[in-house]
């Protein structure tokens, strides 16, 4: 995946951005988004850093865990709520 | 106000789900089979005027699409009391349209509260009292499962946040207590609480030992790649006037909230919401919940350095006092400790097992101790038996630190720092990758060691001749990468001048 567009594509990746775009301030592990999204927790994890590697969302990471949450950038962050926005009325 | 959008929305959802039952079909299809032909209709407004119910009815209604107005009044007025009388008595309610036809209208409580009708008419006969005492019994079990149902989901989404916000403060206390190295651990402390925040700028000062001045730590800006950083006096501005009040102090653009232990060891200061929006209560509520868990963390990486200086300065005392033993020796300690580390960095070692490899340096040779004199300081050839002696020094070695628990990692880089690549080195003649990384290290701190300082039988060789020696032993006595990476680390010319210095000035 190389742009933020092309991730309308995939439902994961959708929930996860609806996930943090909702709740912004928010930072968990790629368990605690699948508990959030209901989904698999690998499948997750690999969404995860994908968003990660687009920028829109921001990885703290330790030896025991990354924690995930969003991105700063005002430019992104509206994009995301575009294309989120594009989803539900489609 | 907000309490009747509340309610206005709550009916939308409970008559949206109600006509949405399946439940409910199916009571109507089978109540449909005892009254029929039946026509079904919903209200969802409590106190209806006659112009909802023609809405309601009119579309499915045969008899009002082709009746004209005075008598399609009628059929509505006759409705409408049923209605009220349905309201008033809080049950189901029997009527006869002008048509002749029969209908009944059930009214929606939920307690003393009102929400709307379900109906039907258009029955030929009159329904009997049993039929509908059953269909008011099933309607109501519907209804009630419906706003359980309503209840719950507007449980989950008062209870989600809450729980999305508590999960985020499990898993910033699993990030920052993660890492004992304060280095580490204040950047970490700053990138979250803006992650958290939401905010540009962290700052975060700790109070010196003075308790006037507040030294800066760390500041991360997302808006610049540099940032400088700044001392501040206890009192002055918010990060000193959180510190002296012991409390936080909010701006619109600014909060500083003070790491409180038991005193006030610190302070974090977060600037510029990325919204531009003012910082609220509720962000002084989290940033003090961060706080006290940044506290804890810092403390401990506080504690743990202490400890580590306190081991550091016993493992220096002991070095120290092992070296005394052979007076006429110099050993630059402080170069083979940075040759060491750089040695160890090149191959991305963590901090732990750097430490290991530092506190290695300085005690490989510790088992000397168990040498007698006449050995350690022999000009000549030392006996079969005497060779033996030296070469139980690394069992020695471990024998002395074994009792340090913060020195387990460093005993197998002791014990094998004799070792040889090929084999032929003791006490148990590993081989290759046998033997521990760090001890293959060592292996050529050790041999280097020797060479470059004064022994009892031999004068010391030149730094490059030692280097050159360490080169022409390697796959034999070295790991041939570990020679090519301590050739990388010899022509650093930081290292080379350290070494030079510390060697030469000392000797001169």
């Amino acid at each position: 995946m190389k742009k933020i567009d092309d991730l309308a594509k995939s439902d994961i990746h959708m929930k996860i951005l609806a996930f943090f775009h909702e709740n912004q301030a928010s930072i968990d592990t790629p368990r605690g988004v699948a508990t959030w999204i209901r989904e698999d927790r690998a499948k997750v994890k690999r969404a995860l850093e994908d968003l990660v590697s687009l920028k829109v969302l921001v990885a703290h990471r330790a030896t025991s865990t990354t924690g995930y949450g969003y991105t700063s950038s005002n430019t992104i962050i509206s994009k995301v709520g575009r294309l989120l926005g594009k989803r539900k009325t489609s | 106000m907000a309490e009747e959008i509340k309610e206005g929305e709550y009916r939308q959802e409970l008559f949206e789900r109600l006509k949405k039952s399946i439940s409910l079909k199916k009571e109507e299809e089978c109540f449909g089979v005892c009254i029929k032909p039946a026509l079904w209709w919903i209200i969802d407004r409590p106190h209806p005027k006659e112009i909802d119910l023609e809405r309601a009815i009119y579309p499915n209604c045969p008899h009002l699409k082709k009746s004209r107005s005075s008598r399609r009044k009628r059929c509505l007025g006759d409705l409408a009391s049923a209605v009220k009388n349905a309201t008033s008595t809080k049950a189901v309610a029997k009527f006869e349209c002008g048509e002749g036809l029969h209908g009944f209208v059930y009214p929606i409580f939920q307690g003393e509260k009102l929400y709307g009708y379900i109906g039907a008419c258009y029955a030929k006969r009159e329904i009997s009292p049993s039929i509908l005492n059953i269909f008011a019994a099933f309607t109501d079990t519907i209804i009630k499962e419906i706003q359980k149902e309503l209840e719950l989901s507007k449980l989950y989404e008062t209870i989600r946040p809450r729980a999305i916000a508590l999960s985020t403060v499990h898993t910033v206390h699993r990030l920052i207590s993660s890492t004992l190295d304060l280095n580490e651990l204040l950047p970490r402390i700053a990138r979250l609480s803006l992650q958290i925040m939401r905010a540009n700028r962290c700052s975060i000062k700790l109070v010196d030992s003075t308790r006037r001045v507040l030294l800066p730590k760390v500041t991360i800006d997302l808006r610049k790649k540099t940032t400088k950083l700044k001392k501040v006096r206890v009192g002055r501005y918010a990060p000193g006037k959180a510190v002296k009040f012991g409390r936080p102090i909010r701006g619109a653009n600014y909060i500083s909230v003070p790491l409180i232990d038991e005193d006030v060891i610190g302070v974090v200061t977060l600037y510029d919401k990325i919204d531009t929006k003012p910082f609220s209560a509720f962000d002084q509520e989290i940033m003090a919940t961060l706080a006290e868990q940044a506290v804890i963390a810092i403390k401990n990486a506080q504690l743990y350095k202490e400890q580590e200086k306190l081991t550091m300065g016993s493992i220096r005392s002991l070095a120290t006092i092992l070296d005394s033993r052979a007076p006429g020796t110099f050993v630059p300690r402080a170069s083979f400790l940075k040759i060491v580390i750089a040695m160890g960095q090149e191959l991305r070692m963590d901090n732990g097992e750097l430490k290991s490899l530092e506190y290695a340096a300085l005690l490989h040779d510790a088992g000397q101790i168990a040498l007698p004199d006449e050995v350690l300081s022999k000009p000549d050839k030392l006996t079969g038996a005497e060779y033996d002696m030296v070469k139980a020094h690394p069992a020695h070695s471990v024998e002395i630190i074994r009792h340090m628990k913060a020195l387990k990692t460093v005993i197998p880089i002791i014990l094998y720092h004799h070792e040889n690549y090929d084999g032929s080195g003791y006490p148990k003649h590993l081989k290759k990758e046998q033997i521990p990384l760090g001890a293959r290290i060592m292996a050529i701190i050790d041999a280097f060691e020797a060479m470059i300082t004064k022994r009892p039988y031999r004068e010391p060789k030149s730094i490059d001749a030692a280097i050159e020696e360490i080169r022409h032993n390697a796959g034999t006595q070295f790991d041939p990468k570990i020679v090519d990476l301590f050739l990388k680390v010899m022509k650093r010319r930081d290292i080379r001048q350290t070494l030079e210095r510390e060697l030469y000035e000392k000797n001169r």
